[in-house]
């Protein structure tokens, strides 16, 4: 999309008046759609679309042993792929910049014990732990990637039904273990503290959330706020722009207040799920 | 595991509760997307494909790739790392991406009025959600779909089915992915259902000529009934569409 | 209906996947009933005119069964009062989860229209699909979905009864609580108006009362046994019981060289021979050898185990030595039961309905049965099955299948020999013998066309006297420049024997001819190995002819292969044919093309013998019969003509020349049959053996054995070489199919005949190798065409094991039944000696795979069997004392 100088004026103008091009004010979302295991086959799975950025988060998990210098802890790995079905410009390699470095600021928003309890996913210390691979599909690109993603991983994981290690036995090097092969007897994961990333926009003096396609173009800087309860897990700043110090704190105020309240809505929605309602619905609504 | 699993029981049910020449129930939506110029979404059984189109557009890239007389079709297939029971490690790139991304197009290529769009480009990605056999013809099928969703004139459907044969007798159509693994070589065939002909045929494993007649019948009465399907959701897309717009009230 | 089943399961790199499974659910499955008008006519054996007759109910009735009920009274369900039965597809499901060799019996009952039999696919029906709850067991859903199912049937057919019959108790309950009429098995049968049938009830609900003391101790639970086998405490292994004596046995474990002994009630706990097991080693101190004493089991059915605790204090003493201790163990679990049914008889003198029955098969305990019919089944061999052994009880339990007929007849016996060999010999199906041509058989025009006419060909067969199916047949002219044409012409079995029909997984399950001593099991029906496959003299065949270009020296300067039309001028003997041979005033063609293949075979023979073929002897023994009573008359040894070797040569030649030719074209799938070089040690017997007779027996490569077998010659004892060539027959591995993609090239080697490549080609009539053999080459021909399952290499290596199992099977049944004539033959001359026996000697002439050990005696003529005479132990260790049933 490119915008012609007028119409830049018109968004900036807006974001000035408090009125953006959509009618929303500067702290608005747009509508979230969530829906959660919608991929049968992996373990939690969640869709988020938010107007028409659509993300795809399907978690599966494999067994393996944990890093040496780490032996209680279990592995959390997040892969990004930009599907060109998005955008023509993502085909072949094309999206693999935003992919790495949305998953970089994945995992670093996830890095710190108080945010994900990765000792939950050992399973004999220094032999055997679960591996959970957080796979991120995007679909559609309208706007602000990084909410949508952190809000569609935080539901995948708390979909997340990892299987029960009945019994683990050790004989010498040789780790043998024993699952459930009942898929209701699982151990679901803690996510109350796990992130959520809100962008916050810089357009010409104001700062605003949630900004779509044309909005991001007119923006001189933006920085990803991930926030995990009352804390700051992650500050990342993107974009070409430059940031006066004290804008930046304005918006990192901003972007906790936003965050809380993202984060509220989202736990009363995930409440709401049903997990025994067969909805089946996915793409086909 | 497969030893001593028979692809259809002596009922003559097959795993999954089908009989031999049923397919698998196909769900499809059109406009999944709005960014695309078409998309579609579809479902053959838990197989599961997005599809979205862009074009007939400016060619991207290196001009020589332009054709004075058609438009260039290209296609990427791609499969989402969760789609397999065990997590892939790349989405595309490997041979079997490459060499379905090239099916793709020879199918797609022979149903599009390529020749409406000289100097233009027509791109058509796949995305593959899961995979539980018959990729191929998931893809083709929602490509249509897709292509159909962009209004780009086509000469007509293109369908793609497979089939296999079971017992050394009788042929199965549409094969899962558990009677892929189970064994029986699979016949995959991309059809122009209308005309009857067939844009293209691909065979895993040896079998006999004797038996492919009987298979290829099967799967391109497979396609038939595809056809049929897909025409039933794009009517109905079409009456939501125009609904919305207001034409359905003016019949 | 769409829904989807999900599990987890491992995969074989230990990660695990979720799997998703599409299940479709129905609206077109019929209930089967013949009376029903709203479902779907669909062909159902239930029919209203069967009726079972039981006194519980006042009408007839259909019955439906949970699945213990099929696991536990297969053998029930097998009687043909019981009719017009739903088995539920959830039912059959599980039992062949369960076990295969039930539910391969079910398929059977189910196929069988007069059995009345309907399989109901309840799981995809939308009526009775039932979704498992959240938390619910498998076993708890399935009882769920079977009692839906009945409730399902109630309904939908008022005017009909239905029974549920199921021996879980807690489900009888529920389904009486849903109204569904329930039954246990043995209250349904004892009120079947048919007597015999209530013995053959499986008993598992022995259960002991609390006086009774255990006999045996506890076995572990499954868990332990397995975390005991992970953590290396325990060792699995499979137990074989020693067939002299009843407290021994052995566990062979993978990891270790030597078998485990087991001794004991204690030790053995309860395993029956072939059972997976675990042992617990004993503590060093604490091994013992195995023993060479001989104890036999003389209890009488009670349950008093005084008896056994002399012998064991006895055996005790016997194996309680210093030096030579062998690795010891206890059993403490049972992995896997390995029970099948057993032939044998009851034992006499005891009275009651509790039986003891004495399996033939030395190494299985005697088995306690409960019967109302002693008397009469006491002249009858039988059939029993083990249903349970409780730790209470001295002897497992079981109960009597069927009875094969009198004691000692020649069919019954022949019976038996089959039965313990897992040789498949039920007539023909109906289904099978429809695939036969019909009679009369005539060639067509088109079958000319497609086929070489050989009918000109002077071509005869040789075969031993008596021979019926006749698969091969020679011919031999002369062509310009001195060189020969020879043509083997094989029958041409694969055209009547389509892949796929009945009648080619019929003769593929069988895999052999078999041949006992006065009857033959055909693979496949009369009309083809008798008639229209058997090469008869004067009779037009098909045939499938391998032609060369020989010179006179017997190389082979071309081959050719094809399919053909032929007329055998006529169907000799080995004895005719060398007549006609030494008879110099024979000068037609036929005598002729004979005297030129006997000196082309001769050539062959020698040039095989210097590559390093080997020449192994074993002892042919024929045994004349009468006709009219079917006993045996006298045991000769058969004579050898040069005839016999004449066409073993060709036939050799044929098969390899066949294999290099299917190697070329299916690198990947070709069926071949190689032997393995047999590794040194087993030679040992064989090289002890030599040097205590003084003869030095090389065994490092067939050359050399051949050439110190032909060396260890004792003028004054003729025989002595023949048994060192049986013994060394004896020291070498089976021969095998395999499929050629699935070993090295190198490991094709055929060790017995010394030729890098082989295969079976010359015999489609009596083996199914030479059928696929046949397929194969006719594709190569162009002649037929390939199937999907010819060319997969996993299917194809799935027939080799069945192929060689069924030969290594039909091997000892022929052994066995040659055995039992040779015995039977002397039975009434009854001769004791005494004779000893040192232990070189014993193992010498023990030959493991007839089963029976048998002296030879420099005196006598022929080796003598002792299989069923008594042993003792003289008061000297080293001396046997014997009671021979056979005279030197």
């Amino acid at each position: 999309m490119a915008l012609c100088e007028a119409e830049k004026t018109f968004v900036l103008h807006g974001v000035e008046e408090n009125f953006r091009v959509d009618g929303r004010e500067r702290e608005d979302y747009r509508p979230i759609e969530l829906e959660t295991n919608i991929v049968s086959h992996a373990f939690g799975s969640a869709r988020l679309r938010l107007a028409n950025t659509d993300v795809l988060v399907a978690v599966k998990i494999e067994v393996d042993v944990p890093y040496p210098e780490r032996p209680k802890e279990g592995k959390l790995e997040f892969f990004v792929d930009c599907s060109a079905n998005a955008t023509p410009d993502f085909e072949g390699r094309g999206g693999e910049d935003l992919a790495i470095e949305i998953s970089n600021s994945l995992s670093a928003a996830y890095k710190s014990p108080e945010v994900f309890d990765l000792t939950k996913l050992c399973i004999l210390k220094g032999h055997k732990c679960w591996k959970i691979f957080v796979d991120i599909l995007l679909l559609e690109c309208g706007g602000n990637l990084y909410d949508a993603v952190s809000i569609a991983v935080k539901a995948a994981l708390w979909d997340t039904r990892i299987p029960l290690v009945k019994s683990v036995t050790v004989d010498g090097n040789n780790v043998d273990m024993e699952v459930s092969d009942e898929l209701h007897d699982c151990q679901k994961l803690d996510v109350t503290a796990a992130p959520i990333m809100v962008t916050v926009c810089k357009i010409g003096e104001q700062c605003i959330v949630d900004p779509n396609v044309a909005e991001e173009l007119c923006s001189v800087g933006a920085v990803v706020i991930a926030v995990s309860k009352d804390k700051f897990s992650t500050v990342l700043q993107i974009g070409s722009g430059s940031l006066h110090p004290q804008t930046l704190l304005e918006c990192l105020q901003m972007g906790e207040k936003v965050a809380q309240r993202l984060s509220e809505a989202l736990t009363e929605t995930l409440s709401e799920i049903n997990p025994n309602k067969n909805q089946d619905v996915g793409f086909l609504k | 595991m497969s030893k001593n699993r028979e692809l259809l029981s002596k009922i003559g049910l097959r795993q999954d509760g089908r009989r031999a020449d049923e397919l698998r129930r196909i769900r499809c939506k059109l406009g999944v997307f709005t960014e695309p110029d078409g998309s579609a979404y579809l479902e053959q059984g838990l197989t599961k494909v997005l599809a979205a189109v862009y074009g007939p557009h400016q060619v991207r890239g290196s001009r020589s790739k332009a054709q004075h007389d058609s438009a260039v079709v290209n296609c990427q297939f791609s499969m989402a790392v969760f789609s397999t029971g065990e997590r892939k490690k790349r989405p595309r790139g490997d041979r079997k991406s490459t060499e379905i991304s090239i099916h793709l197009r020879q199918a797609l290529t022979a149903a599009i009025k390529v020749e409406l769009y000289p100097w233009t480009q027509i791109d058509v990605y796949v995305e593959v959600l899961h995979a539980d056999g018959g990729i191929y013809p998931a893809c083709v099928n929602a490509a249509t779909l897709a292509l159909i969703d962009a209004g780009i004139p086509l000469k007509e459907y293109v369908c793609a089915c497979t089939a296999s044969l079971a017992n050394n007798d009788v042929p199965l159509l549409d094969v899962s992915h558990q009677e892929e693994i189970i064994g029986g070589p699979t016949l995959t065939v991309a059809a122009l259902p209308m005309s009857g002909k067939i844009v293209l045929m691909e065979m895993s494993q040896r079998f006999h000529v004797d038996h492919l007649q009987k298979v290829l019948d099967k799967a391109l009465q497979g396609c038939k009934d595809i056809k049929s399907i897909l025409d039933e959701a794009v009517k109905s897309h079409i009456q939501d569409v125009g609904s919305s717009t207001g034409w359905a009230s003016t019949t | 209906m769409f829904t989807t089943k999900a599990f987890i399961k491992k995969n074989k790199v230990g990660n695990y996947l979720k799997h998703v499974r599409e299940h479709y659910i129905r609206d077109d499955i019929s209930c089967g009933l013949q009376e029903c008008e709203t479902c779907l006519p669909v062909e159902s054996f239930l029919s209203p005119d069967h009726e079972n007759k039981c006194s519980l109910f006042t009408s007839n009735h259909y019955l439906i069964l949970d699945t213990n009920v099929v696991l536990d009274q297969m053998d029930i369900l097998e009687e043909s009062v019981i009719g017009n039965v739903i088995i539920l597809h959830t039912v059959l499901n599980e039992v062949k989860h369960r076990s295969l060799p039930i539910y391969k019996r079910l398929c059977a009952v189910i196929e069988n229209p007069s059995r009345h039999f309907y399989v109901f696919i309840n799981d995809h029906h939308q009526g009775t699909y039932l979704q498992q709850n959240e938390g619910e067991l498998i076993n708890d859903y399935n009882d769920r979905c079977i009692r839906a199912a009945c409730s399902w049937y109630i309904n939908h057919a008022p005017k009909q009864k239905f029974v549920f019959l199921t021996d879980d108790s807690a489900n009888r309950i529920k389904a009486q609580k849903e109204d569904i009429p329930s039954y246990t098995v043995s209250e349904y049968v004892q009120n079947l108006n048919t007597s015999g049938l209530t013995d053959k009830l499986s008993r598992k609900d022995f259960h002991g009362n609390d006086f009774t003391k255990d006999v045996f101790p506890n076995h572990l639970s499954n868990v332990e046994l397995l975390t005991g086998i992970r953590e290396g405490k325990l060792l699995q292994g499979t137990f074989r019981a020693s067939r002299d004596n009843f407290l021994e046995g052995f566990v062979n474990v993978d990891s270790y060289e030597e078998p485990v002994i087991v001794q004991g009630r204690a030790g053995l706990n309860r395993s029956v021979d072939g059972d997976t097991v675990a042992v617990e080693l004993l503590k060093e101190e604490e091994w013992v050898c195995p023993s060479e004493i001989i104890l036999e089991d003389e209890g009488v059915g009670d349950e008093s185990v005084d008896d056994v605790v002399t012998k064991e204090n006895e055996l005790q003493k016997a194996t309680k030595k210093k030096s030579g201790a062998k690795p010891t163990g206890r059993v403490v679990g049972i992995i896997r039961r390995k029970w099948r049914q057993y032939c044998g008889i009851l034992q006499g003198g005891i009275d009651g309905v509790y039986q003891m029955f004495v399996p033939a098969d030395k190494s299985i305990p005697k088995i306690k049965i409960e019967t109302r019919q002693a008397e009469f089944l006491r002249t009858q061999k039988l059939i029993v099955t083990i249903d349970s052994w409780p730790k209470h009880s001295r002897y497992p339990h079981g109960h009597f299948v069927r009875a094969l007929g009198n004691i000692g007849d020649q069919t019954t016996e022949n019976e038996v020999i089959l039965l313990e060999h897992d040789v498949p010999h039920s007539q023909f199906s109906e289904e099978v013998l429809n695939c036969l041509p019909k009679m009369p058989w005539i060639i067509t025009d088109d079958d000319v066309k497609k086929r070489v006419d050989l009918r000109h060909l002077d071509i005869c067969s040789v075969d031993p006297p008596g021979c019926t199916d006749i698969d091969d047949a020679l011919h031999c002219r002369p062509l310009a420049d001195g060189k020969l044409e020879v043509g083997v012409h094989i029958a041409d079995v694969s055209h009547f024997i389509r892949p796929g029909t009945p009648l080619d997984r019929e003769a593929a399950s069988r895999a052999t001819t078999v041949y006992l001593v006065n009857n033959r099991i055909d693979m496949v029906p009369a009309l083809l190995s008798s008639n229209l496959c058997s090469l008869r003299g004067g009779e037009e065949r098909f045939a499938f002819s391998c032609i060369w270009e020989m010179d006179q020296n017997a190389n082979i300067l071309s081959t050719r292969f094809h399919k053909s039309i032929i007329k055998s001028r006529k169907a000799m003997t080995y004895e005719e044919a060398q007549l006609i041979i030494d008879d110099k005033t024979k000068q037609d063609a036929l005598a002729e093309a004979l005297r030129s293949l006997n000196k082309l075979a001769k050539i062959m023979k020698q040039r095989r013998l210097v590559n390093g073929a080997l020449v192994l002897a074993s002892p042919e023994v024929k045994i004349q019969m009468d006709s009219e009573t079917m006993e045996p008359l006298d045991v000769e040894v058969k004579k050898l003509f040069e005839t016999n070797s004449m066409i073993e040569e060709f036939m050799l030649q044929a098969n390899i020349s066949v294999a290099e030719k299917i190697l070329e074209e299916f690198p990947d799938c070709a069926m071949l049959r190689r032997h393995p070089v047999p590794p040194a040690t087993n030679f040992d017997p064989l090289v002890k053996a030599g040097r205590h007779l003084g003869f030095e027996i090389r065994v490092d490569s067939g050359k050399n054995l051949a050439k110190s077998l032909d060396e260890a010659v004792n003028t004054k004892n003729p025989y002595l070489n023949t048994m060192f060539r049986i013994l060394a027959t004896r020291c070498m591995l089976q021969a095998v199919y395999f499929v050629s993609g699935t070993y090295q090239k190198e490991e094709y080697f055929h060790y017995g005949l010394a030729v890098p490549l082989y295969t079976h080609f010359t015999s489609p009539i009596r083996r199914y190798a030479d059928i696929i053999v046949h397929r194969l080459l006719a594709v190569i021909c162009g002649a037929d065409s390939t199937y999907p399952d010819l060319l997969d290499k996993n299917k194809t290596t799935e027939l080799c094991q069945n192929l060689n199992y069924r030969n290594r099977m039909a091997q000892y049944a022929g052994r066995a039944s040659i055995a039992f004539n040779t015995h039977g033959n002397y039975k009434m001359r009854k001769v004791t000696c005494c004779m000893s026996v040192k232990t070189p000697c014993k193992f010498l002439y023990h030959d493991m795979a007839w089963n029976v050990p048998y002296l030879w005696p420099k005196k006598a003529k022929r080796p003598i069997f002792l299989n069923t005479m008594k042993r003792t132990r003289h008061k000297k260790p080293e001396v046997w004392l014997f009671t021979l049933l056979t005279p030197l």
